[in-house]
């Protein structure tokens, strides 16, 4: 092909017609009538390259059997001429296995010289599926194959009774069709096909089938071919698929071997040896489907026309309960797996959280115009801030216990109340008098790396009623008289927020408590978690 | 021959109601009149290069269009930052999509296309019935978008969730009066391109998006010289800020649809005003309200989305939207790359009745988008919050840690992308089958699934947290909505060889383990005392590249056969390129 590539390649404007060489899908032939859309084969030994196209005069979809060759070259020349003149005799033949002939074309009469092709023969078209695709998913149960194969025996014999070559051997010439038959989609007999390789093909046809095997030569790449013994005579097909019944195996190796005796050698014996296994097979399926639920899934059929490898489950209304079923449990499960995931998410983000700095968690667009200018170039333009600051988490490095007027109250548990985890804290003694009775106070001082403007001190705590002061001081064990109140407040839910008088930059702040929590007689205060909030 | 690859959202912009694959015609049949003076003239063969060359451009076009559109959503990050701002302009600049989407989107695909291309058999090459389409289409957008204009607050109300006061409902507002506009060119632009795809005209259209985000970007830029910032109290329209970047990207939507209009006219088409609706409209009204239905349940998931995503803290709607967009980059780039292939097949075999063609394509696409995207999704969720600093963590982005939490968010949500990619491929295939209730039907379980988990997220979860809950929450339901994809069709076809899928699945997982195992080791290596975006952009890089070396060089070596293909296809691409 490349030759004449070369040869024609100088003509730029044609470029979507074959000319180039290389026929595309969108490309078109045949003068421009035919639009190419899939390749579907190629039969190499013809040259023919198999398409499915569209007439786009009669707006309907064809198969073209497109022979490709060197016009200059006078045997393939000739041969696609042989070709050609036997799909024209076909074209008088009519069977329901075997797709019409709307058309055959040569050069100068519908195919332009410049084309590359030698010849075009234009079929009706055939839905349905490529017989290689359907073998890639393993074979056929026997049954199926016999009534898959029976209408184009029959339609072969017809042919061969009229003198006719059909030349259907090459598997990729043929396609399953709706109703599950064997339909030749791409006539154009090769110029020396005879009626025995019309024979052969059937046999090989049931081998394919049987074992997806194809036992003729230069069968397309796609299907493998069929393995040999050691003398170099074909496996029968129950050799490599015990299941295969005998007289089928047989059938198929002695239609294709061409020596030996008791061959198959025309369409007739053929076609009444199949029909006979074919109602066999059929009594043996209907016994299996009617007596106790089969043992052989591979060979099970729900009807006629859907034929599967596989067990074919149950009905359709059958599938859709479970269906329904089936729905309703993977709602639940990812119900469920959702609750998880998210409780996850919180449990994770809320230890980062006390870790780093984290995302503006104050509110962000209240009305409060104060303080707006100041907030400045700084977060001009971001948008997401309101006028008030908004605060970010700090952690302080350091937490100990502050009890300048006395003695215990548990200093030891004191970094319980920063390590992110509410379910552990810090608690005072336990006091039978309420503070100041015994001392004026008890607390915790914490330490911060370095000095932070603090806003607001978030207090986790079950102890109601517990009031605390926040206060600074210039060393982490100053005296009570020299550290200052920045703000203070009583604990009255489990999250209090204490917020301070004004924002502070401080390095060393005091959680004073002043009144303790808890029953007459058994005042305490228990505090999980604080939280430092410092501008952003 | 162009399938339009599933674009969630309207053609040409792929930023639509995040998360809700959207319907589309799949394949425009090929097959083209003949000559004729006295209609409109069919297409001219000779003169546009072969349908496969084509195909090729537009894969690139489209892959362009898909990384522009990106990238401007990456730049309005670094000059918006994630907050607020953003938040109202992302809310706002989905209205129009929504509307569009509501009106004429799923119209579009599945009625007008078909019929565009069969009305090109009359007598008069489908002059008429293009004529008389684009007459009632333009009236109806026109009073459409009049009313949407009008209705902005309203729209507002239902999408954003202001009761927190988190959110800024002035300012969505405003953005909406600017942008609602955009509804009238979408539709202009969805019709001229499906007239002119109709008549094999591919090129135009596939560009027009990208010129959009070129306008869109040039916006962005001039937004970041215009002195001053968004006054958030009060909200202006005259603002100098909102008026451009609304403006702004409404002309990017005009400038994509006055594109069409040469080669419209250049194809021979002149307009004239023709009353009437067509007859054969009414064939496929039955489908066609199942495809609204599906869309108007998508869009109930999204409000909800944006409701709890507005009431929790700010910028928690630019984080989902950015995130959602980053998660679903790598299955729009297969898609244009490699399920473009396929899809036609599908839609091929499923009108020849061949089902067992049809589950053997699906099958097979199936296993493809495993080997590639499961590997991608396993790095994603390595990578993820470097990836959000890396790309975010620019500019205004690097306020506050909203980059890192997009990034979180996305490593979240990544398991969530071969299930999305698999309720995209199952979307097809219904489509193709001719049934259009199952997907609604399918979309209303993930939609009864979605809403109350959303709900559950501001109970179990911190407001800045709401985003996170929500990504997540968004893969949950493509997991629900692939399994039931998955065992609807098998009620529907019987065996899918779904054993197969997964056994495929279950050997790439093993592979990606292999990778993230190596990726986060790979991670730990990257030194600490970097600057944190050098760091981000290191350790995103090293830990993409080891982790997806190391998952598909498994993949490799256990010889699987869904990746060569891939191979071979993408070499050929970049051969091609």
């Amino acid at each position: 092909m490349n030759d004449w590539r070369s040869e024609h390649g100088g003509v730029p404007r044609s470029s979507i017609r074959a000319s180039r060489g290389a026929l595309a899908p969108g490309g078109v032939v045949g003068d421009g009538r035919y639009r190419l859309l899939a390749q579907l084969g190629v039969d190499e030994r013809a040259g023919a390259h198999l398409w499915r196209a569209r007439d786009g005069q009669l707006r309907r979809d064809v198969a073209l059997t497109v022979l490709v060759g060197d016009p200059a070259d006078v045997t393939a020349a000739r041969g696609a001429q042989r070709t050609l003149e036997r799909a024209a005799h076909a074209s008088q033949f009519g069977h329901r296995n075997v797709a019409r002939v709307l058309d055959v074309l040569s050069i100068g009469d519908g195919i332009a010289s410049t084309e590359g092709l030698l010849g075009i023969v234009v079929a009706e078209w055939t839905k349905g599926t490529d017989l290689v695709d359907m073998i890639g998913d393993g074979p056929v149960a026997p049954a199926t194959a016999c009534r898959m194969l029976e209408p184009l025996a029959e339609a072969v014999d017809r042919a061969h009774n009229q003198g006719l070559v059909l030349g259907i051997d090459h598997p990729q010439r043929v396609r399953r069709s709706p109703d599950g038959t064997v339909r030749l989609v791409f006539p154009g007999p090769l110029p020396n096909g005879t009626l025995r390789d019309d024979v052969k093909a059937l046999g090989a046809y049931l081998y394919l089938l049987l074992t997806g095997y194809w036992p003729l030569e230069q069968g397309p790449a796609a299907i493998p071919a069929a393995p040999t013994g050691k003398d170099g005579a074909l496996r029968h097909p129950q050799n490599l698929r015990p299941e295969v019944p005998k007289e089928l195996s047989a059938l198929a190796a002695r239609t294709i071997e061409d020596s030996g005796g008791g061959g198959v050698r025309t369409s007739a014996a053929f076609l009444r040896v199949l029909s006979q296994i074919a109602q066999d097979e059929e009594h043996k399926a209907y016994l299996r489907r009617t007596g106790a639920e089969t043992e052989q899934p591979g060979y099970t059929e729900a009807d006629g026309t859907v034929w599967t490898t596989r067990r074919p489950v149950t009905d359709a209304g059958q599938r859709k309960k479970l269906a329904f079923g089936a729905t309703v449990l993977v709602v639940a499960a990812v119900g469920i797996i959702a609750w998880i995931g998210l409780s996850l998410i919180s449990f994770f983000s809320d230890e980062d959280a006390a870790i780093g700095p984290d995302f503006n968690v104050a509110e962000t667009t209240q009305q409060d115009d104060e303080d707006s200018d100041e907030q400045g170039e700084g977060n001009a333009g971001s948008g997401q801030e309101g006028p008030e600051p908004s605060l970010a988490e700090v952690e302080p490095g350091h937490v100990q216990g502050y009890n300048p007027k006395g003695t215990g109250d548990h200093p030891d548990r004191a970094p319980n109340a920063i390590d992110g985890n509410p379910d552990t804290s810090w608690v005072t003694s336990q006091y039978k008098q309420q503070l100041p009775a015994l001392k004026p106070g008890t607390g915790l001082s914490l330490t911060f790396e370095e000095p932070i403007e603090l806003h607001k001190v978030d207090v986790l705590s079950e102890s109601t009623g517990t009031e605390i002061e926040i206060r600074t001081a210039q060393h982490p064990n100053s005296y009570l008289d020299s550290t200052e109140i920045l703000g203070s407040g009583q604990v009255t839910e489990r999250e209090t927020g204490i917020e301070l008088d004004e924002p502070t930059t401080v390095t060393y702040v005091m959680i004073w408590i002043t009144e303790l929590g808890g029953p007459d007689g058994a005042f305490e205060s228990e505090i999980n978690e604080l939280t430092f909030y410092t501008s952003e | 021959m162009l399938p339009r690859v599933a674009p969630p959202g309207p053609p040409g912009r792929d930023d639509a109601a995040a998360g809700h694959p959207s319907p589309g015609a799949d394949d425009v049949p090929a097959g083209a009149p003949e000559h004729d003076a006295d209609r409109w003239a069919a297409p001219d063969q000779a003169e546009s290069p072969s349908l496969a060359r084509s195909a090729g451009t537009i894969a690139i076009a489209s892959l362009i269009s898909r990384i522009t559109g990106f990238a401007w959503k990456v730049m309005l990050v670094w000059v918006l930052g994630i907050g607020v701002a953003n938040d109202s302009f992302n809310v706002a600049n989905t209205l129009p999509n929504i509307v569009y989407e509501l009106l004429l989107g799923g119209v579009l695909a599945s009625i007008v296309v078909p019929l565009l291309v069969r009305s090109q058999d009359d007598p008069d090459g489908g002059l008429a019935y293009t004529q008389r389409l684009l007459t009632v289409a333009l009236t109806t957008l026109a009073a459409a978008t009049v009313i949407a204009v009008v209705a902005a607050p309203a729209f507002t109300a239902i999408y954003v969730d202001s009761s927190t006061d988190r959110a800024n409902s002035e300012l969505t507002t405003a953005f909406a009066y600017l942008l609602l506009p955009q509804v009238f060119f979408y539709g202009v632009f969805a019709l001229l391109m499906a007239i002119l795809n109709a008549r094999n005209i591919f090129g135009p259209p596939a560009w027009a998006p990208v010129v959009n985000n070129l306008v869109i970007m040039t916006t962005i830029g001039v937004y970041a010289l215009v002195p001053g910032q968004i006054s958030l109290d009060p909200v202006s329209m005259g603002d100098a800020k909102i008026l451009t970047l609304g403006v702004g990207v409404t002309i990017g939507i005009v400038a994509q649809a006055a594109m069409l209009l040469p080669p419209l006219l250049r194809s021979g088409f002149r307009f004239r005003w023709r009353w009437g609706i067509d007859e054969r409209m009414k064939e496929f009204g039955a489908l066609a309200a199942w495809i609204v239905g599906y869309v108007l349940v998508s869009q109930l998931g999204y409000i909800v989305t944006t409701r709890v995503l507005t009431a929790g803290a700010p910028g928690g709607m630019t984080a989902y939207y950015n995130a959602w967009l980053l998660f679903q980059l790598p299955y729009g780039v297969l898609g244009v790359s490699l399920l473009t292939a396929i899809m036609p097949r599908m839609s091929r075999a499923a009108a020849d009745g061949d089902d067992h063609g049809l589950i053997g394509h699906l099958s097979y696409a199936s296993r493809i988008s495993t080997v590639t995207l499961l590997p991608i999704a396993a790095v994603m969720t390595v990578v993820g919050s470097s990836a959000g600093i890396a790309l975010y963590s620019i500019g205004q982005g690097a306020e506050g840690a909203g980059a890192e939490r997009l990034g979180q968010a996305l490593a979240i949500s990544a398991f969530g992308l071969l299930p999305y990619a698999l309720v995209m491929l199952q979307l097809r295939v219904f489509y193709a089958l001719k049934d259009a209730r199952t997907p609604t039907l399918i979309m209303l379980v993930m939609t009864a699934v979605k809403v109350p988990l959303l709900y559950l997220c501001p109970i179990l979860l911190a407001p800045h947290q709401i985003v996170l809950g929500a990504m997540l929450v968004n893969s949950l339901t493509f997991v629900v909505g692939a399994f039931l994809g998955q065992v609807w069709l098998w009620a529907r076809l019987g065996n899918l060889r779904s054993k197969r899928v997964l056994g495929v699945i279950i050997f790439t997982v093993a592979a990606c383990a292999l990778g993230v195992a190596t990726a986060v080791g790979a991670g730990m290596l990257v030194p600490g005392t970097l600057p944190e975006i050098v760091e981000a952009w290191i350790t995103l890089l090293v830990q993409a590249t080891v982790g997806l070396g190391v998952s598909f060089g498994a993949l490799a070596a256990l010889g699987l056969e869904e990746l060569k293909p891939v191979t071979s296809r993408v070499s050929r691409l970049v051969r091609r390129s």
